[in-house]
């Protein structure tokens, strides 16, 4: 049938070749290049040098992208009556237009530090905290082996370009195929990821496979969301499913169900409630390098996703999905801040903090406060927009902070260990502090104009309701963090107390990063809130 | 051949993924379960092209990408439940317990399974170390 | 119908190929039974699940089962490219070309690595 129907289709039409503007999707494709050197580097660069080789490799290979992306920014020409700037490129699969530039660069910005973070070996005394050798049984002889011969698996560098050029393409894809495609190329290398912890492997292999499964599941709605729309609409195009939506073809049950379907996909990745149930288990199990790179960077392209397919694709369809996705925000700043109150571990109670945060970003995502032409309000894209940055620094510089918090076994992740660490090591207890400060959304750290812009737009959207509760939120979240700050500056060690690690230049660089973006988003937030607002809309 | 037939046997097979998902234990099944659902929806993507004729054949290339795609994580999927398996000596994800909210009735299963197999390790009390001691950690030089 | 013809004469002929074949064996073979005989046979491995007691199966299998399914499947996306290959010319074919690349350096990276040695 295929075979028959292409045969005909090759003599009827001539098929153009695609215009393709390198000059507009070239970050991508240097991400996606440097992974595949990378993969060249693990077959072919003898194995004591691909450390260095690959660590090198993917660092430059993040920076380079982040200027071409700078770049790309600075010729976009107007559209819209220049209320959006960009156009539509690789034949309508990708939208290069300000939004998709601010997420890329955001994204390329906190993989650049968590490379970093996935280099540091000082603290494993020698070794990255990945496994030397996945496939080799802890205590067994040939792990034993392993880490004496100090192997490292520096797959992980590719992996993660893999991963990061998935998020790049998933917020900017402009088709519901590219959107499946590009959800899987960054899903994937996360999954395995998560399972290569060189400390607790068998706790990072129950992440590997709960994430796995569970996030093969929720691909499986996406995907089925995604049938369903297309039945209805006739295309995968975002335009075009626009274009039916407003003229009303088919009927509404296939488009209903499709929406509904495809936000459990996306609200999934999100991790918002009640799709949240992997975020702690994941978070906890996987290496802490990895989890801060999810928490920041996936966290920022599956929003930058969610946005352009709701806001582009179904916006005509506007208040068929505003019921559900005010249920969900409120569900998951409920969730997010009552079950952050019941942990005891680190790495879950700041899992449970990124529920709540995911709430705190639905809430200006439901606000739809569009841009127009003659006022300056607050969009909810640039709100959505500076919460995601300030909020992936802040959360790439705590799970930084976690990594260098240990005693014999690792990373001492139990909050009791985390008592009179304040005495300890009065800076790190101090920036982390700051972190906390940062999440509770205290004045003068990004958290505070981060919430501010998304409330703003949301109360200007008509979601009073939603404000308030995501206020109340904040004010029970608060306890949480003033409770954790508490324990460190005030309570007295349990046992020996933890011991402070002291890391290599390349975690400090990233703690650094974190504290300087904390600190300079909430004191002087304009210059970013001005990019993002020259960012404009998202192009149609 | 009305267009409802192969979207409600694609609906069926669909909704005994999503069964096969939640009913089954063992990971394997699981992941059969989902690529259940993925070929539910290559099927419904096929019916919507052919019942649409979309010139562009945008549901078949999405079959195509979707077949790959699913291929890609079923070796993905085994390599994580083998290396799962040979981990923990089975691939029961009920019983993958140890990254978990734990409640009272958690510890009390938790116990009562510390008890049966004489495993002292998987204590699972709330505030302990979850960690068993099968992971030791890599030993440093 | 003249259309269906050959299929219908290629079923007959396949059926009766394997009766043929069958009935033939078993008239004209020796018939030695042994243990390693009436095991059923997968592949050339130990059929699972094995007696109790072992249950663990060689995981290279698997290793090159995986592998296997990764490699086959992207052909799939030669298909649509040699159907319409006449009319999208050179830039289909440098695509094509890049694919391939790419699917080769995965190649690459197995057999460097020593994924595609059995022991």
């Amino acid at each position: 049938m295929i075979a028959v129907h292409g045969s005909v289709l090759a003599q009827e039409i001539e098929i153009e070749s695609p215009n393709i503007a390198y000059s507009a999707i070239y970050p991508i494709l240097i991400v996606f290049g440097v992974a595949l050197v990378g993969v060249l580097v693990e077959a072919f660069a003898p194995r004591p040098r691909r450390y260095v080789v690959q660590t090198v490799l993917a660092a430059a290979g993040l920076g380079l992208a982040f200027v071409g992306t700078v770049l790309v920014a600075g010729d976009l020409p107007e559209t819209q009556n220049g209320l959006a700037r960009g156009g539509i490129e690789a034949e309508g699969a990708l939208a290069v237009d300000g939004p998709t530039l601010f997420i890329w660069g955001a994204i390329l910005l906190l993989s650049f530090f968590s490379v970093l973070l996935f280099a540091e070996r000082r603290l494993e005394s020698g070794v990255t905290a990945f496994a030397g050798q996945a496939a080799a049984l802890p205590g067994t002889e040939a792990e034993r082996e392993a880490s004496t011969r100090g192997l490292e698996h520096t797959e992980v560098f590719p992996l993660m370009l893999f991963a990061v050029g998935g998020m790049m393409l998933f917020p900017a894809s402009n088709d519901l195929l590219t959107m499946f495609v590009a959800l899987e190329v960054l899903s994937f290398p996360l999954y395995l990821l998560c399972g290569l912890a060189r400390r607790r492997r068998l706790l990072s292999q129950e992440a590997a496979v709960k994430y796995f499964l569970l996030g093969a599941f929720a691909s499986g709605f996406f995907l089925y969301g995604i049938a369903l729309v297309y039945g209805y609409a006739g295309t995968v195009t975002l335009a075009g499913i626009d274009g039916a939506i407003t003229n009303r073809v088919g009927g509404d049950g296939l488009l209903l169900a499709g929406i509904g379907l495809m936000a459990v996909g996306l609200l999934f990745k999100i991790g918002a409630a009640p799709f949240h149930a992997w975020t702690p288990d994941v978070y906890q199990g996987a290496p802490t390098a990895v989890t801060g790179f999810m928490a920041a960077c996936t966290k920022v392209a599956a929003f930058g996703a969610l946005l352009r397919v709701f806001y582009v694709a179904f916006g005509g369809a506007q208040w068929n999905w505003m019921p559900m996705m005010w249920i969900v925000a409120a569900l998951t700043m409920g969730v997010g801040c009552v079950l952050t109150l019941t942990q005891t571990d680190v790495k879950r109670m700041l899992a449970y903090s990124s529920i709540a945060h995911a709430g705190f970003l639905l809430t200006g995502f439901v606000g739809v406060q569009a841009a127009t032409r003659d006022s300056d309000d607050m969009t909810s894209l640039v709100a959505v927009m500076f919460y995601l940055l300030a909020y992936g620094f802040t959360t790439l510089g705590a799970f930084a902070v976690v990594t260098v918090v240990r005693d014999s076994s690792g990373e001492a992740t139990h909050l009791s260990r985390w008592a009179g660490l304040g005495k300890q090591s009065p800076v790190l207890a101090g920036v982390f502090a700051l972190f906390m400060l940062a999440f509770l959304g205290l004045p003068a750290t990004s958290g505070f104009m981060a919430k501010w812009a998304v409330f703003t737009s949301a109360w200007a959207g008509d979601a009073q309701l939603l404000v308030i509760i995501a206020v109340l939120a904040s004010v029970i979240t608060a306890f949480v963090y003033i409770r954790v700050i508490v324990l460190m500056f005030f309570a007295d060690p349990v046992g020996e107390g933890p011991t402070v690690a002291m890391p290599s230049v390349l975690t400090v660089v990233t703690i650094a990063a974190g504290v300087v973006v904390t600190v300079a988003l909430g004191v002087a937030p304009q210059p970013v809130l001005d990019l993002a607002h020259q960012a404009g809309e998202f192009v149609r | 051949m009305p267009l409802l037939f192969p979207l409600v046997v694609a609906a069926l097979l669909f909704a005994i993924g999503v069964y096969g998902v939640l009913g089954r234990r063992n990971a394997v099944l699981v992941l059969m379960g989902v690529e259940l659902m993925l070929n539910a929806v290559n099927l419904n993507l096929v019916a919507f092209d052919a019942y649409l004729r979309d010139v562009l054949h945008g549901g078949q290339v999405l079959t195509l990408y979707v077949i790959a795609v699913a291929a890609a994580e079923v070796g993905l999927g085994l390599a994580i439940v083998l290396v799962v398996f040979r981990g923990h000596g089975h691939i029961d994800a009920d019983r993958m317990r140890d990254l978990a909210d734990r409640d009272a009735v958690d510890d009390a299963i938790a116990a009562e399974s510390a008890g049966e197999s004489a495993a002292p390790s998987r204590s699972g009390v709330a505030g302990a170390d979850p960690e068993p001691v099968a992971v030791t950690a890599a030993v440093e030089s | 119908m003249d259309l269906y013809l050959p299929i219908l004469g290629l079923a007959v002929l396949g059926a009766g190929f394997a009766v043929v074949t069958i009935v033939t064996s078993a008239l004209v073979g020796p018939k030695r039974y042994n243990r390693a005989k009436l095991d059923s046979y997968e592949c050339g491995i130990e059929p699972t699940p094995q007696p109790a007691g072992g249950g663990r199966f060689p995981v290279k299998y698997y290793i090159t089962a995986m592998m296997f399914i990764v490699f086959d499947i992207e052909i799939v996306f030669l298909f649509p490219w040699a159907v319409a290959f006449d009319s999208m010319g050179i830039f289909a074919l440098v695509e094509m070309v890049l694919f391939i690349a790419t699917v080769f350096l995965a190649y690459a990276y197995v057999w460097r690595r020593g994924g595609l040695e059995w022991d």
